[in-house]
């Protein structure tokens, strides 16, 4: 039973990794826009680096970005898993799905798992890009491969989220309406300018953002170089919102199974 | 052997509404059984509760052996369902679709994958099978979709409106798929419809639901028969109308009938047609036309609702 769990699993990502390949508007804004704004920004403010107080030296204002620009684009795509779930509830996939006997574990997992698949394909493509226009990664390869499970687990955090409006409400419109939550959320936080140099209630928020808590270790990652510290202190704030949000996943899916009975 | 289905007044309320109300069912292994009433009469309600989807407010209900409030995963693995407006991935290839559905009902993949092939087959998609289901037209949709339903080759098939929106040829074709399926495998088939000509030609035993309630059930022809005897209209010619109608009389009322016919109710029924025409033949009378025409499914329906179901009069 076990081993027909985990092949139910491995093919109901597969369909939603397919659904997404095979609607490039889903995947392509979260790919264009974050090397949109890194253009922008490299080019406007490449001098914000040699502000007094900036917390690198030494860097371009791409480098100090690269983090930023990744976790934004993956976030950005986090709502996808979520939102072609809702889709699958609004259109009666669903049913298909809860009339077969298919573990009801398995329909969460697949999406979770999708959305990490999503992340490692999302980071490592906008990384390869940064690195293409002379973007240095000083911690090499264990620096990169860190950025990208730190940014997949981080669709997996998000897109539990997600998972769980989805479940809620079966709503494609309410999933897809929490994207400017998210838009915001990365702009108040050290994405894009370091806290460091932020006053007021700006720089208050933003140090008390959990995104700011993942985007500077992994972004001292970059720069400075792989620290098992940094490490772990971005993958364990990742998990940590994951697990809430799983958690909460794992509520709405019994509470729609037994508001379904 | 105890029936695929059996249900003792299953009910089900959302709210103050009463969608289905203490409802019986009793389907025997391999008989195609329609489930026939107009939209929100509680059909769908009763195939969701059937198939495991939705709880029952009160009775119960057995499908394949198995009670399907306490054993819901065992009846799962026992039926194929394919659902009124279920969405069918258009970004998916039949193909793919087929080989997940395998999967979800735990087909090792070697067979799985032969099982896909002469299902495509069965259902006249080979050729189609690497296409993605949005290119379908919709009769290939529900083809494909009763298709998914017989993966696992169910003991029981719910088929909840599965010619809804489809045009004649397609849905004539679905017609003919459902009875193959029936009469090669002997597969228990719960169909519900609207479309009284689909009960009909398919259903060997019609249950008619309204508000939530059964009000007749029994084979088509006999709920036909309840309603009322068939009219016999002879046409002859103008000389041998009165004793034409001398001896059609021995055999039902006098119906209204226009010039040159003579309409009776044939209180015999069908079979009964010889004997008026061998008495009409043995009066000497020459018989320029006869017809013969049976209550339909909605002389039925009228009967017991007072209502006529939408596209009535078949």
């Amino acid at each position: 039973m076990k081993k027909n769990v985990f092949a139910q699993v491995i093919k109901l990502s597969h369909r939603s990794i397919l659904g997404m390949l095979r609607q490039p508007q889903s995947w392509a804004p979260g790919l264009f826009f974050p090397l949109l704004l890194a253009a922008v920004y490299s080019s406007q403010f490449s001098k914000a680096v040699t502000i007094e107080g900036f917390p690198f030296q030494d860097v371009s204002f791409l480098d100090f970005v690269l983090p930023a620009c990744v976790i934004q684009g993956v976030l950005f795509g986090s709502t996808n898993s979520a939102s072609d779930l809702a889709v699958d509830i609004e259109n009666s996939f669903m049913d298909r799905l809860l009339v077969s006997p298919v573990s009801r574990g398995s329909i969460l997992l697949s999406r979770l798992a999708s959305a990490f698949m999503y992340g490692v394909a999302q980071a490592a493509i906008l990384i390869s890009i940064f690195v293409l226009f002379g973007t240095n990664i000083s911690g090499g390869l264990p620096s990169i491969i860190s950025i990208v499970v730190v940014a997949a687990l981080l669709s997996v955090a998000m897109g539990s989220f997600g998972i769980a409006i989805a479940l809620r409400t079966g709503s494609q419109e309410v999933v897809q309406s929490t994207f400017p939550l998210i838009f915001v959320a990365v702009f108040v936080s050290s994405a894009f300018f370091p806290v460091q140099l932020m006053e007021g209630w700006y720089g208050a928020i933003a140090r008390k953002n959990p995104l700011t808590w993942v985007i500077d270790p992994t972004r001292r990652m970059s720069i400075h170089g792989f620290s098992w510290n940094d490490l772990g202190q971005s993958v364990g704030i990742v998990l940590a919102i994951a697990s809430v949000g799983i958690g909460i996943s794992i509520l709405q899916l019994r509470r729609r199974l037994v508001r379904a009975q | 052997m105890t029936n695929p289905i059996e249900a003792t007044n299953l009910s089900r309320s959302f709210g103050d509404l009463l969608a289905v109300d203490s409802i019986d069912l009793s389907i025997s292994s391999g008989e195609v059984f329609g489930f026939l009433g107009p939209n929100g009469a509680g059909k769908s309600t009763a195939v969701r509760m059937l198939t495991t989807l939705l709880k029952p407010s009160s009775g119960s209900a057995r499908v394949a052996g198995f009670d399907v409030v306490k054993k819901p995963s065992d009846v799962r693995k026992k039926i194929g369902v394919a659902l009124q407006d279920a969405a069918i991935d258009p970004l998916m290839t039949g193909n793919e679709l087929l080989r997940l559905q395998c999967v979800l009902h735990g087909l090792p993949k070697r067979s799985g994958k032969k099982r896909c092939g002469e299902l495509l087959e069965r259902v006249g998609l080979t050729a189609a099978g690497d296409r993605r289901v949005g290119t379908y037209s919709g009769g290939m949709r529900r083809r494909l979709d009763l298709a998914l339903s017989l993966v696992h080759e169910p003991e029981v098939l719910f088929l909840d409106e599965p010619t809804t929106g489809l045009d004649p040829t397609s849905r004539m074709a679905l017609w003919e798929e459902v009875r193959n399926l029936n009469q090669d495998l002997g597969t228990t088939v719960f169909l519900t419809t609207q479309y009284l000509e689909e009960a009909d030609q398919l259903a060997e035993r019609i249950a008619i639901i309204d508000d939530g309630k059964i009000v007749r059930e029994g084979s088509p022809a006999s709920l036909k028969s309840a309603v009322g005897a068939p009219t016999l209209r002879v046409d002859v010619s103008e000389d041998d109308l009165p004793s034409a109608r001398t001896v059609m009389n021995h055999f039902g009322e006098e119906r209204p009938a226009r010039r040159n016919r003579i309409a009776i109710g044939l209180v015999s029924g069908t079979p009964g047609i010889t004997d008026v025409m061998k008495a009409l033949e043995g009066a000497g009378i020459e018989i320029q036309h006869v017809e013969l025409d049976e209550p339909s499914l909605d002389d039925v329906f009228a009967d017991a609702t007072g209502r006529r179901l939408e596209g009535g009069q078949v």
